[in-house]
């Protein structure tokens, strides 16, 4: 199935949201006509609310609302009634003969913008959802949707940098605060695909004029994507201005410790970091770090060597006991306070992984109750 | 021929079609050929004469012709993108009712690579009005591309001679520079696994096959496969035509990159005779183990590199660059038991920031780890071991 749509859409490249598919037309005049049409048809949304009044009484009579979006003391009614001020849109999947691009059922862009600051705001940033899966669960896809109702509707310009931003901003946060959690909660695919959507629409949408954060979501997109040519080649390009910036290049410099595979700089760099960026980053660390142990058990491999454990942990950037398992689960050998490397007892897949959750400690003391929306909208 | 009549020129036209004559016939429909600038062509409504004259779908594949050559007189590419588009379409009408047979192979190739092109000369109008998104044309160019190509990959029946089959290897290479134009390298995945999956690979004509391993040395080179880029890129490089400098000097931009990594430096001739000399700088720091002159050439040179999409492969020199100074080092000190420090004197006097023992022993570890240093690092005694024999093996051994 996904090789399927990968190759259909490798093969067809038709592009989200611009001009429609070139159909083959007998002739010329009717293809203009046809091509005029298009431009003008661009479907305008007029629903002003976050869900359309059809799909809302839809929900309703077939008790597909979530809890979130019921009106309170009708949850446990046989039919709960739909809160309209709490009720989004659902992501549905286009379908053969769905008409999606009516207006009643569409939203304008300053409405969709209100929608993600009501979900980042008043629902993922809030303590009282719980738990926080479900809380992602129903945001990333209400997220999905606004996304859909842009495509539909072209959207560009301010409004859908805005959204773009805090979508990104969200998903990058949640890659991070569910990493590790049962596939059925959260699906690490599943979030990197939607976060590279977004993310490289954002920067398609950035070269059309100024933009405030700019500089910020480069900086994610590179160490996000740490080691993909392309990620890279894109900021190489970007204008002087935005490349110099403090934290496109504090985000170059991880990556040039990357390519250059000096894994001991990019853990030092990553800890002058923000949180934000460590949420982008993480997912390349405990990559980073085997690999720092792949390194020195070839470069230290000596039977009469030894090498201090504590010295170990502090280049690994984490704390000594997570070091040592660390190291065994490699498949190097600790003995007390100290570390013996050989490049052939190092074990390139580890047999009873080290979950990179478990790696976040020294950052979440500080961070983990930190207001959600705060890290979500950042300086916005 | 150039100021032949209307009539003329349709004659000509219906003659070719009839003898099956297709590289006539390309002519015809070629913005190559001088009867594009003959102003008794260049017609704004030229349908009905070419109905008369010619069988549909030529009539139109003609009428299209001429009223392209008449926008281009305008200057007026987007609509000539349109007009080509037309050509393109009718043609391939026509050229899937030619069953078992590839006459019109030239023709397909003309009238794609005009397309190509008015799409792209269409794009730059449009953004000079600030119109119109980067890649809009060339994407849909590239659709109608595609739809030729699937044309030409299907007729697997037909046998080897009059196969359509003939015509991927063009169409690939055209789609090729469309998709590197728009950076959207993974769309020549399938192509590439098409023509590799061929019996016919190495039977189509030298040009092309230089051309089609020069995009595919390229892309392998951007997902770091330096070996199959070598490959390809030299093979591009030794059969390109010689009278061809400019092609073979593109091909350099990024077969030297690829031959430093593995250990092989360009000759200062070479870089001159090509003019190629922003790579001097960069090829004599890498054989100086001379950090400061490679990150200096770098920045000098960074537009020039980064417009090539080659800046991050010749950062990769930094390795094969720490490897020599270390080199150096270990002459200089004439044992085999080197200080770590002896290490971090050499990176600070190449000016390299904040750099400490840990890291020096990162990067011997790594320079260890690939080959490029035969021995171990004593973390007690701060001592870099080297092999008595041999402890930097040369970088064509390695990798």
């Amino acid at each position: 199935m996904m090789n399927n749509t990968a190759m259909s859409n490798a093969w067809h490249h038709s592009r989200r949201g611009r001009g429609h598919r070139h159909k083959e037309q007998d002739r010329p005049n009717r293809e203009r006509a046809v091509e005029q049409k298009a431009e003008d048809s661009v479907p305008r949304g007029a629903c002003m609310t976050m869900c359309p009044a059809f799909e809302l009484r839809q929900r309703e009579a077939q008790n597909r609302l979530h809890r979130f979006e019921m009106l309170a003391g009708t949850e446990r009614d046989r039919l709960p009634c739909a809160d309209v001020s709490r009720a989004v849109k659902e992501y549905s999947r286009p379908a053969a003969g769905k008409d999606s691009t009516r207006a009643s059922d569409l939203r304008p862009p300053s409405v969709l913008l209100k929608t993600v600051c009501y979900l980042v705001d008043d629902i993922a940033a809030s303590s009282t959802f719980q738990p926080w899966t479900e809380v992602y669960s129903f945001v990333s896809d209400r997220l999905r949707s606004v996304r859909q109702d842009m495509i539909i509707q072209r959207v560009s310009g301010p409004d859908c940098v805005a959204v773009l931003e805090k979508s990104v901003r969200f998903l990058l946060y949640a890659s991070y605060r569910l990493c590790g959690q049962p596939l059925q909660y959260y699906d690490p695919r599943i979030n990197d695909t939607h976060l590279q959507e977004s993310l490289s629409w954002l920067l398609e949408s950035y070269r059309d004029g100024k933009h405030r954060h700019q500089e910020e979501f480069q900086a994610l997109s590179l160490l996000y994507n740490l080691g993909s040519t392309h990620a890279l080649q894109h900021v190489l390009e970007l204008p002087e201005r935005i490349r110099s910036s403090p934290a496109v290049q504090l985000a170059l410099a991880v990556s040039r410790a990357h390519s250059e595979r000096n894994p001991v700089r990019l853990l030092r760099l990553s800890q002058r970091l923000d949180f934000i960026q460590v949420c982008a980053v993480h997912r390349h660390l405990l990559p980073c770090r085997r690999d720092l142990l792949l390194l020195y058990s070839h470069g230290h491999s000596s039977r009469n060597c030894r090498y201090p454990l504590q010295r170990l942990a502090r280049l690994l950037s984490l704390k000594d006991p997570l070091a040592a398992e660390l190291c065994r689960v490699c498949g190097v050998s600790v003995s007390g306070e100290w570390v013996s490397f050989s490049k052939s007892s190092f074990t390139e897949a580890p047999s009873g992984d080290l979950q990179c959750r478990r790696t976040h400690e020294p950052v979440d003391d500080e961070q983990w109750n930190c207001p959600a929306g705060s890290v979500i909208h950042g300086c916005a | 021929m150039a100021h032949i009549t209307l009539n003329q020129y349709l004659q000509q036209v219906l003659e070719a079609i009839d003898n099956r004559d297709g590289p006539f016939c390309a002519e015809m429909l070629s913005f190559k050929h001088p009867h594009v600038a003959n102003p008794r062509l260049q017609l704004s409504s030229p349908e009905e004469k070419c109905q008369q004259l010619l069988e549909p779908p030529y009539d139109e594949m003609v009428a299209a012709h001429l009223r392209c050559t008449f926008t281009v007189s305008n200057h007026d590419f987007v609509e000539a993108y349109k007009c080509q588009t037309v050509v393109v379409q009718s043609f391939l009408r026509a050229f899937q009712a030619h069953k078992e047979e590839n006459w019109a192979l030239p023709i397909m190739f003309a009238v794609t690579l005009d397309l190509r092109i008015f799409a792209n000369n269409a794009e730059q109008q449009l953004q000079g009005k600030g119109k119109g998104n980067v890649g809009d044309m060339l994407e849909k160019a590239a659709d109608q591309l595609m739809s030729c190509f699937r044309v030409c990959a299907n007729d697997n029946r037909t046998g080897i001679d009059d196969s359509k089959r003939w015509g991927m290897l063009f169409l690939i290479n055209q789609l090729f520079k469309i998709y590197f134009k728009i950076n959207k390298l993974h769309l020549c995945k399938p192509l590439i696994r098409a023509i590799e999956s061929s019996s016919m690979k190495d039977e189509y004509s030298t040009a092309q096959r230089v051309t089609y391993r020069y995009y595919v040395g390229r892309k392998a080179m951007f997902d770091s496969d330096f070996k199959p880029a070598e490959e390809c890129l030299s093979f591009s490089f030794t059969h390109c035509h010689r009278s061809c400098q400019r092609n073979k000097r593109l091909i350099l931009i990024y077969l030297l990159p690829v031959k430093m990594l593995l250990g092989h430096m360009p000759s200062h001739q070479l870089l001159k005779k090509y003019d190629l000399m922003q790579f001097a700088d960069v090829t004599k720091a890498v054989r100086e183990g001379n950090l400061l002159l490679l990150n200096e050439a770098l920045v000098k040179h960074e537009t020039f590199f980064i417009r090539c999409g080659i800046f991050l492969i010749l950062e990769k020199l930094k390795i094969i660059t720490y490897r020599n100074l270390f080199k150096k080092v270990y002459h200089l000190l004439r044992t085999h038991q080197l200080p770590l420090d002896a290490f971090l004197v050499s990176l600070r006097m190449m000016k390299v920031e904040d750099v400490d023992i840990d890291e020096v022993q990162c990067i011997l570890a790594n320079l260890i780890y690939m080959g490029h240093i035969k021995g171990y690092i004593s973390h007690q005694h701060q001592k870099l071991v080297v092999s008595k024999q041999n402890p930097f093996p040369p970088l064509s051994s390695v990798s």
